[in-house]
Formats: structure tokens, sequence, C-alpha cells
């Protein structure tokens, strides 16, 4: 090799040149990218300093939810029908656990029936926003409770915590009435939105219940309360580091409801029904006041603050007895022959003498026959009612029209929806001529005479349900008044008022008639005579029966017998005492079967007495001294 | 006196003079990032010198001396050194192929028994070492075009292709950039680079498509839009956002960042150190930082402008580009400008075998300034 110094130093200074401009540039680069770096940190820290700030306080600050205890539900004289009571629970929250699966292998270890459940635990778990507990079983025993707290510090992400749940302590009696409260599901939180509103934080809370029927829901924002919050510092794990009591609230609980019920009279009616299937409506005839108003057959409201098991929830959907719909208002029957006082005071209205007599052959005719009970003879309106004789109401209605009829059925609080606070009102129908208009057969809008005979006596086209009933009788017994049924008697302390009554318009003699002819019915011969008898001294009470019939009366015999849904309805309403009418009550049995009052009369009498005995005034009048002078007494 | 008596024949290979000649203000730059590293980590663990803090400053202790023991290694040793190294990383980088040990989903680990190595990190320094040795036997014209380029093409292709299969994204792209940033600083023609970026422009979203892992797309994706999925993918750019931009001008004070005090920045004392420094000193501290970072590369460059051998200039601006590297990738990647590939922060980010690597690149680059005025021959042995 040769080399020539001067090449030598000129591809050394070539190679030294060509390093300084190119790591000049590097290095150019590299300062470059540090000043892109720096811009960077001024945007972040100086324009968007506020933004993220926030963003690290709503990261640090976590409000967690705490549900308000939910507002009691009492009876009219403070015994509790819906209250909350302690509970002990595991939880599990999701941001914590690391490994869900492994953390509920552990814990079925120790309550091992949560493994049945897993599925639907994962699921809610899953479903949950961060941080927020899932019960994975509720109503601990002590001893779990104990088992599970011993390992809980073990177990990261699991909580065994003491709640309130709701609580109905006579389990299915006011089932329908107070209703029950559940977990919110999509359908509450449409509802709340399609009111334009967006659903509260609480709704995604796993403890909070929202009421589903009755009051339970009508109320719901009264018994809810307002949920505290208890602003918490938390690191990444959720971990609590520490409490800022200044950005915390503390839950306000819901008020408490007071309804007109009476406990001892709701718990009757349900004994009274056992097996049977219908509803009992109670009130009290001159404020209205719905003491008792049970349906039959009920179910446990306590299931639904949990979840329904759904092979509970099936046996209560497929029983033909129903025991989910609310007979009471949910349920329009034929009223039968417990209209009949609406016919003849609609006659009265027309101009009907109640004197004039009309004789019972066992039959009435217009264009086909139309059958009654028995042979009554000459019947005037009192003993009609007391016979429950159908040709005297047939020929009544023929006469009158259905117009006429409709009118007074309206007036005694047919075919209305009460806003008593219990929804899935059935309003049933009150059939006139601009019904059929509005409703023609087969396309013929005109009402035929031959269809009034059934309306006189409460069968065709005509439905009430039992509340609707229950009003009719208080009107009949209070005779004044357009008497209006209510429930809710204070929330939170505060009282509802009073609406004073409007006047019912009609004569006082002609509601006589029809209250002799209910006086009549309990007394011998009646026909619900057997059956209605108070057993309380002198005390009686009026009524009237009912038989709804239900399918076309063929060769099975008159809906007495036969399978259950064939049967006959038989219904019974009633007031008393007579001589001062406080109550009224009306029964429906469905497919009671039995003509006139042996299936539902005595469930009248018996709710009767409950709140006869219960009413200090009337006790009093029953332990007085007999009247000397009483000709009941005088052998 | 001084002048002369260096200039004295055998005057600068005595200990004393050596000494003096080490860049003591980049030692103290240095020093200073390593000291701000042990605050931080005593801060994120709220307080407390276990479990990082102490550690960090012990081991940082005693790598300055290590680096300062380097600085005195003769520039014709590192030489010597230069291929035996890379041929061992080369070796070791294979040999955790086939039995390397997975943690984490990658195999990146040899198990020497005693301890655990990441080859990749020795490949860091071979590569820088192999190239400048290289390009100091290559002729100007050779180093600009020729067809003997593709020598350090593979050297640098070899382990990058390796260290990317493992997978290490984040190593493989360091090793890559370092190699081509030595290859240009040697003087590679420009109309190579220009097509090589334009190579890279029409070849990075095939790479995306083809040959990246899903979890590595996953990063890319969210960098474009962190929003998408702030508690996935990203979860750690969204929140070292907020630490930073939540410090503001002067931060939120030392020990009171939330954002890492509460865990919600994840690797908050490796890879997102810095963040918790922006969130508890502000944009005063992180720019400070920044600068600190800025001035050590300055001097690491000019330090390798002013040596007289070849070899020397291209391993410090080598080692120099590593470490820049390790600075920009990570800034980027907490800021939100890069995607997350696992880059800490140099002598910030608490970790070992990282901060030993950047300080004996450090080391070589004050022995290439103690050793300055050495000449070295163009090809031949130097001992």
């Amino acid at each position: 090799m040769s080399d020539r110094p001067t090449i030598y130093f000129n591809e050394v200074n070539e190679r030294q040149g060509s390093f300084l401009r190119r790591t000049f540039l590097l290095g150019g680069a590299a300062l470059a990218g540090l000043g892109v770096l720096g811009a960077r940190l001024a945007h972040l820290q100086l324009i968007d300093q506020r933004r993220y700030a926030s963003a690290a306080v709503a990261n640090r600050f976590n409000d967690r939810i705490q549900v308000a205890p939910r507002g009691r539900i009492t009876d009219r004289s403070g015994v509790m029908i819906a209250g909350n009571r302690p509970s002990f629970s595991v939880s599990v929250v999701r941001d914590v656990t690391q490994d869900l699966d492994a953390t509920l292998d552990l814990i079925a270890r120790l309550l091992p029936d949560t493994a049945e459940r897993r599925r639907r635990i994962i699921r809610e778990v899953n479903a949950a926003p961060r941080f927020v507990p899932v019960p994975v079983k509720t109503d601990l025993s002590w001893e779990e409770f104990a088992r599970v707290s011993l390992f809980v510090n073990e177990l990261p992400g699991v909580l065994a915590t003491m709640d309130e749940v709701r609580f109905y302590p006579f389990g299915g009696s006011f089932a329908h009435v107070v209703g029950y409260v559940a977990k919110v599901n999509e359908r509450d939180v449409e509802t709340v939105r399609e009111e334009g509103e967006e659903p509260p934080a609480v709704f995604y809370h796993p403890g909070f219940r929202i009421g589903r029927i009755g009051i339970e829901r009508s109320l719901d924002r009264d018994l809810r309360g307002t949920p505290g919050y208890q602003r918490v510092e938390v690191d990444a794990e959720g971990r609590v580091r520490g409490e800022d009591s200044d950005g915390s609230r503390t839950a306000t609980p819901g008020e408490e409801v007071v309804l007109t019920l009476d406990a001892d009279a709701q718990n009757r009616a349900l004994e009274v029904f056992g097996e049977d299937s219908g509803a009992a409506v109670a009130m009290d005839c001159r404020t209205g006041d719905i003491l008792c108003m049970a349906s039959a057959p009920a179910f446990d409201p306590n299931l639904f603050v949990s979840g329904v098991p759904s092979a509970v929830y099936a046996a209560w959907r497929d029983y033909e007895r129903n025991p989910l719909l609310d007979k009471a208002v949910g349920g329009a029957y034929a009223p039968g022959s417990t209209f009949k006082p609406v016919t003849g005071m609609a006659a009265m209205q027309q101009g009907a003498d109640p004197n004039r007599v009309i004789v019972c052959n066992g039959a009435f005719y217009l264009g086909r026959r139309f059958g009654c009970t028995g042979r009554h003879g000459p019947q005037d309106m009192k003993n009609a009612i007391k016979n429950s004789c159908n040709v005297y109401f047939y020929t009544l209605a023929t006469e009158i029209g259905p117009d006429a009829i409709a009118a007074v059925a309206r007036r005694m609080g047919f075919g209305h929806e009460y806003d008593i606070g219990v929804g899935s009102q059935n309003v049933g129908l009150v059939p006139d001529r601009e019904w059929r208009r509005r409703n023609p057969v087969r396309g013929d809008p005109n009402w035929y005479p031959g269809e009034s005979p059934s309306y006189g006596i409460g069968q065709g086209a005509v439905a009430v349900n039992a509340l609707q009933l229950a009003v009719y009788v208080s009107r009949i017994a209070n005779a004044r008044k357009v008497v209006m049924p209510r429930l809710v008697k204070s929330v939170g302390g505060v009282e509802r008022p009073l609406q004073p009554f409007e006047d019912l318009g009609y004569d006082f003699e002609k509601m006589r008639i029809l209250q002799e002819g209910m006086e009549m019915v309990t007394d011998a011969g009646g026909t619900g005579f057997r059956n209605s008898q108070l057993g309380l001294g002198t005390m009686r009470l009026a009524g009237k029966t009912g038989t709804a019939q239900v399918i076309n009366y063929g060769a099975r015999g008159r809906g007495r017998g036969g399978d259950w849904a064939s049967r006959d309805h038989n219904l019974f309403i009633a007031y008393g005492p007579i001589d001062d009418p406080r109550y009224a009550v009306s029964i429906i049995v469905q497919h009671g079967g039995s003509f006139g009052g042996t299936v539902a009369a005595p469930k009248a009498r018996e709710i009767m007495r409950t709140l006869i005995l219960k009413d200090p005034e009337l006790l009093a009048r029953i332990n007085a001294p007999v009247q000397p002078e009483a000709p009941e007494t005088s052998q | 006196m001084t002048a002369s008596a260096i200039s004295r024949p055998g005057e600068r290979d005595r200990l004393p003079v050596k000494i003096s000649q080490i860049d003591w203000r980049l030692a103290g730059l240095i020093a200073l990032i390593g000291g701000a590293g042990a605050m931080m980590l005593y801060s994120v663990a709220g307080e407390s010198w276990a479990p990082w803090a102490a550690n960090h400053l012990i081991r940082f202790s005693a790598v300055f001396l290590v680096m300062l023991g380097l600085a005195l290694v003769d520039v014709r040793w590192w030489y010597a050194a230069a291929y035996p190294l890379y041929a061992v990383g080369l070796l070791l980088l294979i040999a955790v192929e086939l039995v390397g040990e997975t943690r984490m989903g990658a195999t990146r680990w040899l198990d020497l028994g005693f301890t655990s190595l990441q080859p990749s990190e020795i490949m860091k320094l071979g590569i820088v070492l192999a190239l400048a040795r290289w390009y100091h036997g290559a002729s100007a014209q050779e180093a600009k075009w020729h067809w003997k380029l593709i020598i350090p093409a593979l050297m640098i292709a070899i382990p990058v292709v390796l260290v990317a299969h493992q997978p290490d994204l984040g190593t493989s792209l360091l090793i890559l950039f370092t190699g081509v940033a030595i290859m240009f600083a040697a003087g590679l023609s420009w109309r190579i680079v220009l097509t090589g970026v334009a190579g890279i422009l029409v070849i990075a979203p095939m790479m995306y498509f083809f040959v990246l892992h899903d979890y590595q797309r996953a990063r890319v994706d969210v960098l474009i839009n962190p929003e998408a999925d702030p508690s996935g993918a990203g979860y750690h750019i969204a929140q070292a956002k907020i630490a930073i931009g939540s410090g503001g001008l002067l931060g939120r004070g030392y020990g009171l960042g939330s954002q890492s005090q509460l865990n919600f920045l994840p690797e908050k004392q490796t890879d997102f150190i810095f963040p918790t420094l922006a969130e508890e000193f502000g944009f005063l501290g992180a720019f400070l930082l920044l600068a600190i970072y800025g001035g050590v590369i300055a001097i690491s460059l000019r330090i390798a402008s002013l040596s007289h051998n070849h070899f020397g200039r291209l391993a410090a601006a080598g080692a120099t580009a590593t470490f820049a590297l390790y600075v920009l990738i990570n800034g980027a990647m907490v800021m939100g400008l890069a995607p997350v590939v696992g880059v800490p922060m140099p002598l910030l980010s608490y970790g070992g075998t990282v901060m030993l690597t950047v300080m004996i690149g450090f080391g070589l680059i004050q022995s290439v300034r103690v050793h300055r005025y050495l000449e070295l021959p163009k090809s031949r042995g130097v001992i």
C-alpha cells in the first residue's frame, strides 16, 4: 500500500468533515425532538390544564351513592304493612377482584348454593358500574355471615355487609294493593326517559329497589327518599383512601305512607277466601276510606325484592286462579243480581212507582224466553230485590231502555276509574246506545229491545270490578252523597285532604226503597238470610246476592257444578249496620258456583264482623245493656 | 503550565491527568437526572425509600462509579472489544431464541442461574461499538455508497430482527435507529437517506397490517384514537395525559400528585415516571428536566466531534443516539405522541438494566473525551 500523505489527510478530512456536519444535524434533530416534547408539554400543561385537572379530580373522588331507607307503609292504625329489615349480604366488586371466576369459586366453597346461580351472578357483576358492589347472596344466616367475614380479607373485592331490604310482614295479604319493589329494569329506565327525565344515578345501584305495582309504584317518589352521597378518595383499585365530608350528603329516608286499610280486615279477607279466587273490598260509607282491598289467591311480594325464582314465577303465572292479577280492580265481572237496585233506581227516576206489582210466572218473553230463578208471583220493587226476581227487572229494563240504566249505573259508581293510587284498573263496561253505535254487532249499530232484559239483571255486556261494587254499595248505604274511595290517608305525616262529596241527587225515599229491599234480602226469607247473620246482638247487615253467568247454560246444569272455569261467579254486596250504615263491602268469588249468597255472603259477613268489632262506637252499642222495651227480647 | 505539561509524551496516560480530563459538567448533569429519579421514586412510593428510591440511589451510585471507571479505559480497548462484544451479544440473542425464558408473553431473558440477563441490552452497546469499528476502517467513499455497506446493514438487521421476534418492539427500534444514526453520521449518501425515508413511509402501513402483533397494533390504534378505549389499551396514555395536564405551570406539589399517588398511573415507577414528575412539578419542572436531557445530548455530541479518531467519534455519537432515542421515545410515548412501546426514561425510571446500559454508554463517551487526542491507524491491530 502506498500511502500518499496528501491523499491520506484529504481522506481523513473528508470523513471528519462529513461526520461533523452529520453530527450537527443529528444533534439538531435531537434538540428539535426535545423541542416538540416541550411544546407538547406546554400544550398539555398550560393550555389544556383545566380539562386534565378536572379529569384528575374525577379520577380521585368517587361519589358513592347510599340508598335512602325506603319509607314505611302502615295501615290506618300504624300497623306496619311494608318496612325494612336488616339483611347480611355478600357482594363482589368487579374492578377489585382480579379474577372473578376464582373469587366465585372461593365464595362457592363458603356458600355452596351460590354455585347454582353462578351464571346469573356473573351477568349481574359484569353489568354493574365500576366499583359498585353486586350482591352475590343476600339474607345470610349468622353462621354463613361469620364464615364469610372470617375470610373476607383474603378475598379481594368481596364485601360482607349489612343492608336494609324491603319486608312485607303480612306476606300476600297486601300483595296487590300495596304492591312490591324490585330491581330496576330496562323498562323502568325507559319509562323515566319517556317522561323527559334522565334516570337518577341511584337506579344503577344494586341495592336500590323501585316500586312495581300498587302503592309502592304510585307513591314511589315519596317512598324512595333522597339518596346520600359519600364522597371518598379512591385509588385506581377502588380502595377507599379517605372521605371528603364536605362533598358528602347523608341520605334522606323516604316518607312514611299511612293507608286507610285495616290490617285485621285485610288479613281476615284473605283468610276467609282460603283457596277461593276473587276479591273483597270494604269501605267506610261515610268517608270513602277503603278498609280492605284484597285479591285472592295472593303471592308473596317478599320474593320480588331479591328476584323471584323462575320456577315460582311460572307456577304463579300458569295457575288458572291467576294470583298475579289484582282482581279487586284489575278484573271486571258481570255484576249479576247485585245490579238490580240500579235498574230499580233507573225505573223510579223514569217515573215508575216502586209499589207497582208485576206478576212473576217464572219467565219473561221478548222474542225469546228469559227465565227467572223461580215463580215469585206478584212482586213490588222491595220484594223483587228481596227475592232477586228476574222477571220484575226484565220488565222494568225493557220499559226504560239501556240509556236510563247506564245513567244511574254511572252515578252509582260503575264505569269509572278511581284515583286511589292503584294502577291497572279495569273499568269494566256500562253499555248504552252510544256504546252500541261505536261497537256494532255484525255491522248493526242499533240497540234492540231484546238486549235490555239481560242488562236489567246485570248480565250481558255490563262488567264491573270489586272496587266499583264497593263504591256502589257505599253510595246506596250513604243514600245522600257521591262517596268517593280513598286509599292513602297521609304521606310523610301530611294528611291527604278529604274532598267534600257531591250530592247523589236521588230522593231519599227512593234510596230507602233500595235499602229496604236489601234489608229484606238478609232477613228471614231473603236470598242472603242464612249467611249474612252477624251474630252481634241486634246488629244486622243489608245486602244483595248475585250470580253471574259465565257460559251459556247447556247440559252442564246451571253453572253450579262442572269444572271450575265454567262455574258461575258468585257475588255479594252488603252494608251495615242497617240502622246507621257505616261499612260497605263487596265480594266477588270467581267461579264460586252455587246460587245466591252461599259462597260470597259468609265472606262479606266475616269482614264486616271484623270491622264492626274494631269500631269503638259500634262495640259500645253491642255491649250496651239490652233495652227492655225492645220488642224482639220480650217473650 | 497545564497546556505544555499535558502535551508531554506519556503525560496523558497518567491517572490524575486522565481523571482531570473527564467531563465533569456532563457527569454533573447525569447525576442531577439520577437524583431527580430517586426523588420521584421516593414520592410515588408514598414518601418512602422503599421499595424503589433507595435501590435506585444505590444502583445509580454504583453505575456512576462504573462510568468513571470506564472513562479511564483506553479507547483502544473499546476498539478491541467491539467485535467480540457484538459477537457475544449476537450469540446470546440466538440463545434466547432457542432456550430463552418467557415472562409475560415475551422471551427476552436468559437464565444464568444466579441472575437473568437480557442479551438485547448487550446488543445496544455492541451495535454502537461494532459499527464504529467497521466505519473506522472504511473510507469516506465506502461509507457514502459502496457494496460493502451490506456489512453494516446486516450488522444492524440481524439483531433487530432477533429482538423484534422476542417480541420487544421498543428495544428493536432502539437498535435499528441507533444503527441508522451511526450510518448517517458516518456519511451515508443523502440519496440513500432520502430513499430510505420514502421507503419507510410506504412500508410502515404495511408493517402495521402484516407484521405487528395484535397488542402492538392496538397500541397504534390507541395513539390515533385514544378515547376509543379509555379503560383498555388507551388507559395508559389517557391517565398519563391527565397526570401531565393536571400539573399545570407549577405542579401540584411534591408528593401531592393524585394520579400517581392513587395508582391511576400505571407503571408509574418505570415507563411513566416522567408524567409523575410533570404532575408534581408542573411545566417548569418537566421543561427543566427536558433541558437537562438536551444539555446531556449536546455535550455528548460535542465530545464526539472533538475526538481525533473516527472510532471514538462514531462510538460517542452512537451512544448519544441511543440515549437521545430513549428520551425522545419515552417522552413521546407518555405524552400521547407515540405508541406505548415500553421504553423507560433513562436514569429517571426505576430499573437497573437500562441504567447500566446507559451509564456504560456514558463511560464510553467519557472515555472518548479523555482519549480524544489519540490517533488510531485506520486498519491495523491497535494493541
